[in-house]
């Protein structure tokens, strides 16, 4: 605010993340934000940060309609807009992307995050390990893959090349899911957010993949496409619009807040 | 040959067979996916789809006709079906031909499932409705099993199709495939696939925990 040279009195309303997440991290930002509130007199606006991730992303790289790729600690899931909901298209079973590359780092000593570690080490290796490619309909599983990697882990081979045979099933079993919901939604945008958007090899296999159905790839700038109060604050503004607002006392946090149980009114066709 | 389809994993040419007007599906290498991977996950499919689509075709259902198969190649050639993408019709159709072609889908189903077949990719896109008769498609990542949790894999998926491509009849049409499933699985297997579904379900990252 002091960047922008605004004071409290200036905002419109408290935007806060009611979910999904961690309980404690979401109770902090939740008693914040309506302590806030309270104090200042103006309106609490419960944001699903899922969908956070998602309009920020669709400000930032001008996407109208896109397909979405959302790849976190937190969510591995292939999302489109329809019916006035965003609808999940194909997901994870068990890890994220985002887990798995955490555990295979950390399982090999290092702290977390380890995406970036990963994908340096992944670059000095051209040897693939095999590993289980698991894909259940138009969802994905990460569990086989981590077993694996850990059982190489432990017989001594390369990290390297651990590394880099992790990178290439996990991100071509995404990308063919993606690509499996790109080919059935005709969508023109393919859109990818989260942290795990920031790997270069990922952002390569979209690209490659999305040109055979000329659709055109928005990767959102590494800056906000993490975690970032940028992805509340816009989302909040976008549902004080369409006149969403939360009365104090029903301002609990939901940390199984699915995105795909949000009516999204603000949105065109959300009727 | 012409190009029909471009599907994410296999492009379709409408050609010929002996004179016959043929599907020639082609697993075409996805240039992102690391050449060992791809040779081995193509060959591997190519085969096993063959296989699963007689499976299904002894079970009962309807499935093309199979006339050349090459595995280095990754090519099966098949009948050409007649007819509509069962998406398409239900984008048009009125209720009372959802219900009676979602009833009719839920049979077909139960009718693989009791044969131990799980289709795996059974999307509105892989059924093709070919008169009032529904021509399954794609086996691709289709299994041999018994199991209630890979039965209740192939309904969950329906179900998400249901909700992402035809949110407007999505209940009706479900309840209907699951009225039709009833009728070849029985109630108790019904009950006990239900369960199952919403136990996967509830496995889901951030699923409802009530």
């Amino acid at each position: 605010m002091r960047e922008a040279g605004l004071t409290i009195e200036d905002l419109d309303g408290i935007a806060y993340s009611m979910g999904p997440g961690l309980g404690p991290c979401l109770r902090v930002g939740g008693v914040v934000a309506r302590t806030l509130a309270l104090k200042h007199n103006k309106p609490l606006i419960p944001v699903n940060h899922a969908i956070g991730h998602i309009e920020l992303g669709c400000l930032l790289t001008r996407a109208k309609d896109p397909l979405v790729l959302l790849i976190s600690g937190g969510h591995t899931m292939v999302v489109a807009f329809a019916g006035g909901m965003w609808r999940v298209l194909g997901e994870t079973l068990d890890l994220t992307l985002g887990q798995l590359l955490d555990q295979v780092g950390r399982y090999a000593g290092f702290a977390s995050p380890c995406g970036m570690r990963i994908e340096e080490a992944a670059r000095r290796s051209r040897h693939y390990l095999e590993l289980p490619y698991t894909m259940k309909g138009n969802d994905v599983s990460f569990s086989g893959i981590l077993t694996s990697a850990k059982r190489l882990i432990d017989t001594g081979k390369k990290f390297d090349d651990v590394c880099f045979s992790v990178q290439e099933t996990a991100f071509a079993v995404t990308a063919e899911v993606t690509e499996r919901a790109l080919a059935f939604t005709a969508k023109k945008e393919l859109m990818a957010v989260g942290g795990v958007a920031a790997n270069r090899r990922l952002a390569e296999m979209l690209t490659t993949m999305a040109k055979r159905h000329s659709a055109s790839v928005r990767i959102v700038p590494i800056r906000f496409s993490g975690d970032c109060g940028a992805q509340i604050a816009w989302t909040g503004l976008l549902s004080l619009r369409a006149g969403i607002t939360i009365p104090v006392e029903d301002s609990i946090i939901r940390q199984s807040w699915r995105l795909d149980s949000v009516h999204a009114s603000w949105r065109d066709g959300a009727g | 040959m012409k190009l029909i389809y471009r599907g994410a994993e296999a492009d379709l040419l409408l050609g010929a067979w002996a004179g016959e007007k043929a599907i020639h599906k082609v697993r075409k290498p996805l240039p992102y996916r690391l050449e060992a991977l791809d040779r081995a996950i193509r060959s591997h499919r190519t085969l096993h789809e063959a296989n699963m689509i007689h499976s299904a075709r002894s079970a009962g259902v309807r499935t093309p006709y199979l006339y050349f198969v090459n595995p280095t190649s990754a090519l099966i050639v098949m009948e050409y079906i007649e007819g509509e993408r069962m998406k398409t019709v239900l984008e048009l159709a009125p209720d009372d031909i959802v219900i009676s072609l979602c009833r009719r889908f839920g049979e077909d189903v139960a009718a693989m499932h009791t044969a131990g077949i799980m289709h795996g990719d059974i999307t509105t896109s892989n059924v093709i409705v070919r008169d009032s008769e529904l021509v399954f498609i794609d086996f691709g990542l289709s299994l041999h099993s018994a199991k209630l949790e890979d039965h209740a894999v192939d309904l969950r998926l329906i179900k998400e199709t249901l909700n992402g491509a035809h949110s407007r009849i999505a209940s009706v049409a479900f309840g209907a495939l699951l009225d039709g499933y009833k009728v070849k699985v029985g109630e108790a297997r019904l009950d006990a696939t239900k369960r199952k579904l919403s136990e996967i379900e509830g496995r889901g990252r951030y699923a409802k925990v009530e």
